[in-house]
């Protein structure tokens, strides 16, 4: 007996079917993935569970009986929690503060229980075993993976008889994504249902006991996890056969040094790091989250401050700032962490997004260049193949891999050939990642040089030349060659080696 | 055109309201599509519409300007003093006296934009400081009369056009150009959307943004002066009723009061429906006070009309139209 079904499920956005006669069965007790592309309509259908979007055809039976939620309280009353993609913390709260908002214990004045928070709290983080977060942290001070954890300890807080997991491993590390597999193996034991959406095979292999399959807003098949080959997944997925994922390997390194950075530091996280960037390379970082990453990539960009030397084609850098960064040719460029957040304008149009870098290339004397800048951003739209109607369009209606997209046109026009890459396939679908990493290929055999992070550890073994793994803030190894593993990553990542 | 108006949907609609109100006015007061009505109401609204460029781009910028006030007051009074009721003076005054009100944008800009200062704060506190200090210069005594000179700028005309009518027209051409045509004006959008977005992108968001204060202390200034004009001296508190209403035209023109989205072609219309709207309650019969109720009112009411939140209530109001406002495609 399934406890959530779901039959001819439709819903449109204006001229947009983002939902056609899609349908849905899962059984209590178990773990199941849900898969397709971005704009499949897995976003829709989950939030049509979770009381966000109301179909406008179709029913759902949850336990036997008709579900219709009118909003999210009305679906987390059902027992229907959902861990959404975008996160909804509350930065000004404390941990705790959000894991309880709105549902704060009360003592008998109505005032908030701070005690008894602290309390649940803490044996919530306890029973779940939750890595690394404290009850009184403050939400601003966390890293994207922290906050992720937050939001899951959220939805676990509220006892749900089935959890909706939208990309929750996307921002999340190694350790910590394997923390959350086991645990929704572990939820699924107790009897409950977790739907998990996730663009890495991987993950879906490690957890799912069953998998069901959305393309273009209809579901083309539900099948036993154990039954079924990644191929005939991926295939089904993106209804083509894809060739591969990665592409093959062809090192294109120079010794032209593009950067070299010499006990190179920025703030606590990063006491420093010295290392080379060779002219047709990608280097990959590797490590767990939060011993550096961000802050090396930050300092190379100018974000935050540094210290220590850099050299750029051989010259010394002084990059204070995004504008010392930006700088043509002999620049750099950075595909950042946070899409929404400071890769784009999502109320404005995607030729405005494309062209912001470069507006003093498409402008003579301060004045604008409407045919210009119309020639540059039709170059990229082509050349990326980026799905717009128009490049009108704002961005904020696009595709998660198409926003991508628009960043990394964003990048490449600017023309720097040193590309810092922040985790630039995350929450992007199978089809645009592995044009992703062929893009990145074909730039590092014209000479660029790119650095390259990612949370996915396949992708830095199946991508990069050389990676580079630090360890709190310093390069605990850098593999080459043959020692490139997961497992290497992962030892270099956690232990000293002279121990 | 299609694409035109759905793109500038918010100041499309604010010049049918301004059209609407129009024919409104006429209805109740007959007189008032009179050839030297529309003229008056043309100058008013010049006023209004030069103090609202400079508060135009800040709000763009995603700032506020709440200093114009006394920038204005500040202006006039300190142009009457020097110039003393004489035209010559006026040649070195008025450039002195624009380039006092652009400094004070200067620092309130680098107040905000450097040092962190909120909006808000810098410019009341700037409003307030400026008010003190001119008390303090003319000791509260009245000022000698304008020059003929700003007299013939305000209130003279060029057969049957206004002069100051055509000021304001060479402004709105200066300033559509600048946020249409000019890196300036993608930057200032850029900036008013996201300021991190814009900083990632190397925007030089700290010049643009006290680019814009600059901008709004100078054209308060050159509204104060020209006010002067109009009203044959200089007085303590002119200033005041400037302050909403360029923030009312510039909401009313469709610029998001949270920044980046907006345009000067807007706000023009905002200025219209202010001084259109001043002219229909006494035509109502309606006290001052009564006006200024309205003036709240309408200012909140088209606000609310562009916000999210209407467009959400509009989309349970309407389920035919459901997600086309504003919804993320999946």
């Amino acid at each position: 007996m399934d406890l959530l079904s779901a039959h001819g499920l439709s819903k449109r956005f204006g001229g947009i079917v983002a939902l056609d006669d899609a349908s849905f069965s899962a059984r209590a007790g178990e773990v199941h993935a849900l898969l397709g592309e971005n704009g499949a309509g897995k976003s829709t259908f989950i939030q049509i569970l979770g009381g966000v979007l109301r179909p406008d055809a179709g029913t759902i039976t949850l336990g036997g009986s008709d579900y219709r939620p009118v909003d999210p309280d009305a679906a987390r009353a059902r027992g229907i929690v959902t861990v959404f993609q975008e996160l909804s913390s509350i930065p000004d709260l404390t941990v705790e503060g959000n894991i309880w908002f709105r549902r704060e214990p009360r003592t008998v004045l109505r005032t908030v229980a701070k005690r008894e928070i602290r309390r649940r709290t803490e044996a919530l983080l306890d029973r779940y075993g939750f890595p690394a977060l404290h009850p009184a942290q403050d939400l601003r001070r966390l890293s994207l993976a922290e906050r992720q954890l937050v939001e899951i300890a959220k939805a676990l807080a509220q006892e749900p008889r089935i959890l909706v997991l939208d990309e929750a491993t996307s921002s999340l590390a190694a350790r910590e994504t394997d923390w959350l597999l086991q645990l929704t193996r572990r939820l699924a034991e107790e009897g409950r249902l977790v739907v998990f959406i996730s663009h890495r095979m991987g993950e879906v292999r490690a957890v799912a006991d069953r998998l069901t399959i959305f393309r273009g807003g209809r579901t083309v098949a539900a099948h036993d996890a154990a039954a079924v080959s990644d191929e005939q997944i991926v295939t089904e997925m993106i209804g083509r056969r894809l060739e591969r994922l990665y592409p093959e390997r062809v090192s294109s390194a120079t010794d032209r040094i593009a950067v070299g950075a010499r006990d190179f530091s920025s703030g606590p996280r990063l006491p420093g790091v010295t290392f080379t960037l060779h002219e047709g390379e990608v280097l990959g970082v590797g490590g767990l989250q939060g011993h550096g990453q961000r802050e090396l990539f930050q300092g190379l960009f100018g974000v935050a401050r540094t210290q220590g030397e850099m050299t750029l084609w051989g010259t010394p850098a002084a990059i204070a700032s995004p504008r010392d960064a930006l700088v043509g040719r002999e620049g750099i460029a950075l595909v950042p962490e946070d899409r929404r957040g400071q890769g784009l304008m999502l109320s404005k149009t995607v030729r405005e997004n494309l062209t912001l870098s470069v507006i003093r290339r498409m402008s003579s004397h301060g004045v604008l260049s409407r045919p210009r800048e119309a020639a540059l951003v039709k170059e990229m739209v082509d050349f990326l193949r980026i799905k717009v109607s128009t490049p009108e369009q704002q961005a904020d209606t696009l595709s998660g891999g198409n926003q991508q997209k628009v960043i990394f046109g964003k990048m490449l026009l600017t023309e720097a050939r040193v590309l810092l890459l922040y985790d630039p396939t995350r929450g992007v679908d199978v089809g645009t990642k592995s044009e992703i990493f062929q893009m990145m290929r074909d730039l590092a055999a014209r000479g660029y040089a790119i650095l390259f992070y990612s949370s996915d550890l396949q992708e830095l073994v199946n991508v990069a030349d050389r990676v580079m793994v630090l360890r709190e803030g310093r390069v605990a190894a850098t593999l080459a060659g043959d020692q490139v593993s997961e497992d290497a990553i992962l030892r270099a990542a956690m232990f000293d080696e002279a121990a | 055109m299609n694409a035109f108006v759905a793109r500038h949907r918010l100041i499309v609609l604010a010049y049918l309201g301004m059209l609407v109100l129009l024919l409104v006015t006429s209805y109740f007061s007959p007189g008032f599509l009179s050839e030297a009505n529309l003229r008056s109401s043309v100058v008013l609204a010049a006023f209004v519409g030069i103090v609202a460029l400079g508060q135009t781009f800040v709000i763009i910028g995603g700032g506020i300007d709440l200093s114009v006030p006394w920038v204005l007051n500040c202006a006039a009074i300190l142009m009457a003093i020097l110039c003393g009721g004489q035209d010559l003076p006026l040649l070195w005054v008025g450039p002195l006296v624009l380039a006092a009100g652009a400094l004070v944008g200067l620092i309130n800009g680098i107040g905000v934009a450097i040092f962190g200062v909120p909006a808000i704060i810098m410019t009341l506190a700037a409003n307030v400081i400026l008010q003190g200090l001119i008390v303090i210069y003319t000791g509260g005594l009245p000022t000698p009369r304008a020059p003929e000179m700003i007299r013939f700028l305000s209130v003279g005309r060029l057969g049957p056009i206004p002069v100051i009518g055509i000021l304001w027209f060479v402004l709105a051409i200066a300033a559509s150009f600048l946020l249409s045509k000019t890196a300036f004006g993608r930057y200032l959008y850029a900036v008013g959307s996201s300021a991190t977005v814009a900083e990632f992108s190397g925007v030089p968001t700290a010049r643009t943004t006290i680019l814009t204060y600059v901008l709004s202390g100078f054209t308060a200034a050159l509204a104060g002066m020209l006010l002067t004009g109009y009203s044959g001296q200089a007085y303590l508190g002119m200033g005041d009723p400037y302050l909403f209403t360029s923030v009312a035209a510039v909401a009313i023109g469709g610029a998001s009061i949270l920044g980046g989205s907006g345009h000067y072609v807007g706000t023009i219309a905002g200025a219209l429906v202010l001084t259109i709207l001043a002219g229909l309650l006494p035509a109502l019969g309606l006290s001052t006070g009564a006006l200024m109720v309205v003036y709240g009112v309408v200012i909140l009411v088209t606000v609310a009309i562009g916000s999210e939140a209407f467009a959400s209530l509009l989309r349970l109001v309407l389920p035919m139209r459901a997600g086309r406002i504003g919804s993320r495609q999946p």
